[in-house]
């Protein structure tokens, strides 16, 4: 568990020492329960910062048209990281340009699963950490959940809960939950072909396009998307079922080698669309085909612009 | 033929072997379906996959992609980068239930024009089995 005191002493600090244009970071919303990004842009400014399980914003998305010389300083999470790490390989962000704090995470708060599971919980005021429990208070009453029942989905199989590069860390280096199976891919695998179609035909029918699930991605920063070109149009602006399919297979095979699966796109998705079924995908395939796992290290480089003599070749007929 | 099913097939072929191997094939007077449409592009690497789906869309029912062998390519790596890419393609369309084998790849060089022959009649036999792709085709036409 993070103390927000912890934080705020580390970030002034940060004014203090290195000359950064802000910090970005999460403070409490109005509503006093939900956590929003928060840009600390001077010292009296830290006093909004905290750190909560509710922290669940991948704050790398704000990193991707960095254009600026300055420094700034940015509170990440191990799987944030992961993302930041991606976007320092592809160049859009040098490390010197970055002061780092990372924060040794015990897994984040599904707030849709907490609401399905515990609806005596809506407005929880404070969330604590116990081992394996997450200590909520709402209305003057504490509950104790396990950690299981409520984190988002990507945290039961987090491999990195410590940042994998940082210049400040706060709370313990703590170990990984395990290793991913990809389960969930496995089982859909199963399926038949009319199946899989089945179920995304019902996904994709079902989304509105609003192109959400682009816009937060923190690896998706072209500057004019394809799917908003005009000459050539790749894509209609009809909401169908031919152009919502493929748009959503270009934009999983855009992020492909490069989706370092923080779940963003899912969480933000307002039509639920089981985004992260298709990344996994993609993330299962990248690191058997090719043994290659995106955001890990700054020295490698993208997966579609390198090859190995030995591919598999299962394609070629 | 009459009521049997005839599938369209786009096949972008590069310029420095596939389509020199197609040419040959037809030079040398070797008889392949009239179903393969053919594309050429300089070099595998040049297709994007947004070109696959997107003649997918357009009511192609396949697509193949001719390359040079591996190791044989006029820029060095052009083919190697488009297998992986095909590689990804076609795991993905498995995974949202459109038949693979719509996408295929190929290396034909330009000396083989018995093998493009093969390689089209084949995939034009399999695609011809699999049907009209009705999964992500336009239903409107303008």
């Amino acid at each position: 568990m993070v103390e927000g005191t912890e934080l705020q002493r580390e970030v002034e600090k940060i004014f203090d020492t290195a000359n950064v244009q802000y910090v970005i970071g999460y403070s409490t919303d109005t509503r006093g329960f939900q956590v929003i990004p928060f840009f600390a842009k001077k010292k009296q400014d830290v006093a909004h910062l905290i750190f909560s399980p509710f922290c669940v914003s991948n704050l790398a998305m704000y990193l991707k048209n960095y254009k600026g010389s300055g420094k700034i300083g940015i509170v990440l999470k191990g799987c944030d990281c992961r993302a930041v790490i991606q976007l320092m390989t592809e160049k859009r962000i040098a490390r010197e340009n970055l002061v780092i704090i990372g924060v040794s995470c015990g897994g984040v708060i599904d707030q849709k699963k907490l609401q399905k599971k515990h609806p005596a919980i809506d407005n929880p005021q404070e969330v604590m950490e116990k081992d394996d429990d997450f200590i909520v208070m709402a209305h003057g009453k504490h509950h104790q959940i396990p950690k299981k029942e409520i984190v988002l989905e990507k945290c039961l199989h987090c491999e990195h809960p410590t940042p994998l590069i940082y210049d400040v860390l706060l709370g313990e280096k703590k170990q990984p939950y395990g290793s991913d199976s990809y389960a969930d891919v496995r089982e859909f695998e199963e399926k038949s072909l009319s199946d899989k179609w089945k179920f995304w035909e019902t996904h994709f029918n079902r989304c509105i396009r609003c192109y959400a699930c682009r816009n937060i991605c923190p690896v998706c920063y072209c500057t004019q998307c394809s799917a908003e070109q005009l000459n050539p149009q790749w894509l209609r602006r009809s909401v169908t079922l031919s152009e919502n399919t493929v748009w959503h297979l270009t934009r999983a095979f855009h992020v492909a080698g490069r989706c370092t699966g923080c779940g963003e796109c899912e969480r933000v998705c307002p039509m639920d669309i089981p985004l992260m079924l298709l990344n996994r995908k993609i993330l299962k395939e990248v690191k058997e085909l090719f043994e290659y796992t995106p955001g890990l290290s700054v020295d490698e480089t993208s997966l579609l612009a390198i090859y190995k003599p030995d591919d598999p070749e299962d394609c070629i007929s | 033929m009459g009521d049997q099913f005839e599938p369209s097939i786009l096949a972008f072929l590069c310029n420095w072997c596939s389509y020199a191997g197609a040419d040959l094939a037809g030079t040398s007077r070797i008889q392949y379906p009239p179903n393969v449409r053919i594309i050429r592009v300089m070099c595998s690497g040049r297709v994007n996959p947004s070109f696959i789906l997107n003649a997918l869309q357009q009511g192609i029912d396949g697509v193949i992609v001719g390359g040079c062998h591996p190791g044989e390519c006029h820029y060095h790596q052009g083919n190697y980068l488009t297998r992986r890419r095909i590689t990804l393609l076609k795991v993905l369309l498995e995974y949202v239930g459109i038949d693979p084998r719509r996408v295929q790849m190929t290396w034909v060089s330009a000396s083989e024009a018995g093998k493009f022959a093969e390689v089209m009649k084949k995939a034009t036999e399999e695609i011809r089995k699999l049907g009209p792709l009705s999964q992500i085709k336009r239903s409107t036409e303008w």
